[in-house]
């Protein structure tokens, strides 16, 4: 948490990401329900990347890109279920299932290729 | 969907994705970019703000203050207080004669449906959420939330919210306004059937419900963490705040209680969507029952119990001694608590439930009676004798009380399995519930609008504004639903756009309550916009002269601090320019209270 | 341990949850012994089971809470609620000057805990008789009633 300046160094009471993590979810939420494939994918990706973001500004992650393996997990776990069990709504959980794979490009991205440069979308 | 549709909505999202990203590298990299003045686009004077937060709007958008965020909250709230009020207005007109044809039949249930969810959800819950966010840090001595992106994140999931909740009235194209009532029962709200309800207005409104939830069960996560982690070294369980009691406790139930409401609304969404058959048939009607209110029950409990507490923190500052029997309320709201968890098909008696657990129902009913009416009885004897002080926020505490002592008796007679199922689905259940959560929740609400409206506005009030809000809004509040208590004993069934020539006196009368509860409402906007912009300045911390009788509290010794580090030119608070705004409540000061 | 936090006050504070908890416990016998209804091995058993579990919790619930309260009584300096965080706040034997006998009695009971306490918790109990009894006699004056209000409300003082 060395070098990156930001608003939320600047500013102790004030963060940019929980206004996109809010947004994020109810994207997320229209997208799947009304199966809109945009939609699910570009929510959850608002939803996992401001959710990372928020967690390496609070020092939860060590880097954001950490966060965002941490986003991609469990939405990787959702895309299959929905893909594979019961629930059977296959093209749902493919979309779940693409967000978590950008997601998680985007960490291997930003921890190969830019360790210093903070926003990663 | 078609592929040209994807294809455009694909290309917005992205368009929208990028945007945000080049907002957050811009913002994120703020560092050489420092704002010319603090301040923000709301009144008040920033004595703290410049150096921790960026200015104006972006100020509101990053904010994760806990007192921005209960600004941002109470704005929240009463904008949704307006929107819901200004619905029932139209239903109330379309009810002055059984032949009015103002607005549909169906409009109208979709304004009532809307309605209810508004003042519930949108204004209910975040007007709450305001007080707590702003006051309890404040009163435990924690400097901010435990978890303050959480708690802006749990904010800037209501103006989604509300928008989805209301998507049926906007000109979207195939959308229709939710016709459920605010219970959503099954077969209805699952869209069975030839009605018109497996429209996407109805999945919007319950996506809208179910942020709404997420929202309310992050906020709860956040208070039970603070209260609990976050206490400053004084203060002990011995010494909390009535208020922070009761916001506790809330929290706990919410915690219980909403995540039920969203499984069930998700279920719901998936009998709707995708063909599952949870709540088909009637087994599946009953258990949406015993599910909703399961919620539903907790929830007015999680509604009333912090207005509870406003009252009992603000009653003892007006009557000039403390709460009598401190303890008693705090235990009785603990028992509340756990008792609104045992009564929830006292809604359902009329579905008929095995006798047996129909009775077990009621029984716990009965019982739960008892903490409330104990409160009440511990407001009373706190002002009994005292130098009780009518100031306004006083004056909706007092109305409070006895709003609530109808509303409460109306309850236990509901509760009673007999009375009920003559009862049931009248008007007589709108004027009971009316009575506390307008009579009583919103009382409390504007009580603690107007006690610590210096505390985060640094102006006072109009005073004569102020009790005319007041009056207005007893009378009306009362004539509107006891005409409605008298409705339903004549049996007037609720939920209904006409009804029989025999009801149409008793109907007018409780329009002409509605629109006395409107003038009073107007009045109330104007002294909150004016006083805000333009009322006196407080000069010290103790606008309601409590040290006087040792009964000045935490939040406003913050205050008092910020006044005295903003006001650095050393105006002292004894030389008192204008004693009048200081003069905290005499009734004969002309000036304000 | 239980007893020394439970003194008589707390349990008297609790007493305002042993009311409903008194009422559950009463229809629980009551259905045992009417069962207007017939018993049903399953409907029977939700009906005792929907009096019980309430019953259970609510009694935990007021257990823990009673003792998080009283314990922290006995722990720590005690404010009035919402002063602790007061500038120069005075905890609360010193803020009452009037009423100094009650005030020095319960406060002491409540900070130094077991071995006053009994004393304290009588001497409290004799002077919340004297002070109802005087401010029945039709004094209506203001500092007074806080007194009379201290006495009156059998719980700790620092409950106000
Ligand atoms: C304390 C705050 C209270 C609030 C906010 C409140 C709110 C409500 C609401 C919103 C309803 C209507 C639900 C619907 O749409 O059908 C209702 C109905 C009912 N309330 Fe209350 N209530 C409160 C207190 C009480 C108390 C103390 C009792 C009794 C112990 C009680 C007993 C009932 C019963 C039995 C009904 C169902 C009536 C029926 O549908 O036939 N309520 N209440
Ligand atoms: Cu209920």
């Amino acid at each position: 948490m060395d070098a990156e300046p930001g608003l939320s160094d600047q500013y102790r009471m004030a963060s940019p990401w929980p206004v996109f993590v809010a947004l994020g979810i109810p994207i997320a939420e229209l997208g799947i329900i009304f199966g809109l494939f945009p939609l699910s994918v570009g929510g959850l990706l608002l939803f996992g990347g401001s959710a990372a973001g928020m967690a390496f500004e609070s020092g939860y992650a060590k880097t954001p890109w950490r966060g965002l393996f941490g986003v991609a997990v469990p939405l990787a776990a959702l895309g299959a279920a929905f893909v594979f069990t019961a629930i059977d709504l296959p093209d749902r959980g493919i979309a779940i299932a693409a967000a978590a794979a950008i997601l998680a490009a985007a960490g291997i991205a930003g921890t190969l290729f830019s360790p210093t440069e903070a926003p990663e979308y | 969907m078609e592929v040209n549709g994807q294809l455009a909505l694909t290309v917005l999202m992205g368009l929208f994705l990028v945007a945000v990203a080049a907002w957050l590298a811009r913002v994120e990299n703020w560092r050489s970019y420092t704002p010319v003045a603090g301040g923000g686009a709301f009144g008040q004077k920033e004595s703290y703000g410049s150096e921790e937060k960026p200015s104006g709007v972006i100020r509101w958008l990053t904010t994760v203050d806990h007192k921005d965020i209960g600004i941002l909250y109470g704005a929240y709230g009463l904008t949704a207080f307006a929107v819901g009020g200004l619905m029932v207005v139209v239903m109330r007109i379309e009810l002055i004669d059984p032949g009015m044809s103002l607005i549909s039949n169906t409009f109208y249930n979709s304004l009532m449906t809307s309605h209810g969810i508004t003042m519930l959800f949108l204004f209910g819950t975040p007007i709450i959420a305001a007080f707590a966010n702003y006051l309890v840090p404040l009163l435990i001595g924690a400097d901010d939330m435990a978890f303050p992106r959480i708690n802006a994140i749990a904010f800037w999931l209501l103006p989604p919210a509300a928008l989805l909740i209301w998507a049926g009235f906007f000109p979207l194209p195939n959308v229709i306004p939710a016709q459920t009532a605010w219970t959503m029962y099954t077969p209805l709200s699952a869209g069975a059937g030839a009605g018109n309800q497996a429209n996407a207005g109805v999945d919007l409104m319950l996506l809208g419900l179910h942020l709404s939830g997420v929202s309310a069960t992050m906020g709860s996560i956040n208070f039970i963490a603070t209260i609990f982690t976050e206490r400053g070294d004084d203060v002990s369980w011995a010494n909390l705040d009535i208020f922070s009691w009761t916001i506790l406790t809330q929290s706990g139930l919410i915690l219980f209680a909403f995540p039920l409401l969203g499984s069930a609304m998700v279920m719901l969404l998936f009998d709707r969507n995708f063909g599952t058959t949870f709540f088909a048939g009637e087994g599946g009607a009953i258990l949406w029952q015993h599910l909703f209110w399961f919620f539903g029950h907790p929830e007015v409990y999680i509604l009333v119990l912090p207005p509870m507490g406003i009252v009992s923190y603000v009653i003892p500052r007006f009557s000039g001694r403390r709460l009598f029997g401190f303890k008693f309320v705090v235990y009785s709201t603990l028992a509340i608590g756990v008792l609104s968890f045992g009564v929830w098909a006292h809604h359902m008696f009329a579905t008929g439930m095995d006798p047996r657990l129909r009775a077990s129902f009621m029984a716990v009913s009965l019982a739960i009676a008892i903490p409330s009416a104990v409160k009440t009885f511990n407001w009373i004897t706190t002002m009994w004798n005292g130098r009780v002080r009518l100031t306004t926020p006083m004056l909706f505490c007092v109305g409070f009380v006895s709003n609530f002592i109808i509303g409460g008796v109306t309850g236990v007679f509901l509760a009673s399995i007999p009375i009920d199922l003559v009862l049931h689905d009248t008007y007589y259940v709108v004027g009971h519930f009316h009575y506390i959560v307008m009579g009583a929740i919103a009382f409390a609400g504007f009580a603690g609008l107007y006690y610590w409206f210096p505390l985060y506005t640094g102006r006072m009030y109009q005073k004569t504004l102020g009790k005319a809000h007041f009056w207005l809004s007893m009378i009306g509040t009362n004539v509107t639903f006891f005409a409605m208590i008298l409705l339903g004993y004549g049996g007037m069934p609720r939920r209904y756009a006409t009804f029989l020539p025999q009801f149409a006196t008793l109907h007018q009368v409780a329009t002409v309550g509605a629109l006395l509860l409107l003038i009073g409402q107007i009045i109330f906007v104007w002294n909150f916009v004016q006083s805000w912009l333009e009322g006196p300045e407080v000069e010290d911390g103790d606008p309601w002269n409590l040290r006087d009788s040792g009964l000045y509290t935490a939040e406003w010794d913050w205050y008092d601090k910020k006044l005295e580090t903003a006001i650095a030119d050393g105006g002292e608070t004894d030389d008192a320019a204008e004693p009048m705004l200081t003069d905290g409540g005499d009734v004969d000061d002309a000036a304000d209270e | 341990m239980a007893n020394k936090i439970f003194d008589r006050d707390t349990l008297l504070d609790l007493t305002v949850n042993v009311v409903p908890l008194f009422i559950m416990a009463f229809f629980v016998v009551a259905f045992a012994v009417f069962s207007p209804f017939g018993i049903d091995p399953l409907a029977s058993s939700i009906q005792f089971g929907l009096l019980a579990v309430p019953f259970v919790l609510l009694a935990i619930l007021t257990y823990f809470a009673g003792k998080a309260v009283a314990g922290a009584e006995l722990r720590g300096e005690v404010y009035l609620p919402g002063q602790a965080g007061v500038r120069g706040a005075e905890p609360l034997e010193e803020t009452e000057h009037g009423e100094a006998e009650l005030d020095a009695g319960t406060s002491t009971a409540a900070v130094e805990g077991e071995a006053d306490e009994r004393d304290a918790a009588d001497e409290s109990a004799a002077s919340e008789e004297e002070t109802t009894d005087e401010a029945d006699a039709g004094d209506t004056n203001a500092d007074d009633d806080a007194e009379t209000e201290a006495a009156d409300d059998a719980t700790d003082d620092e409950a106000n």
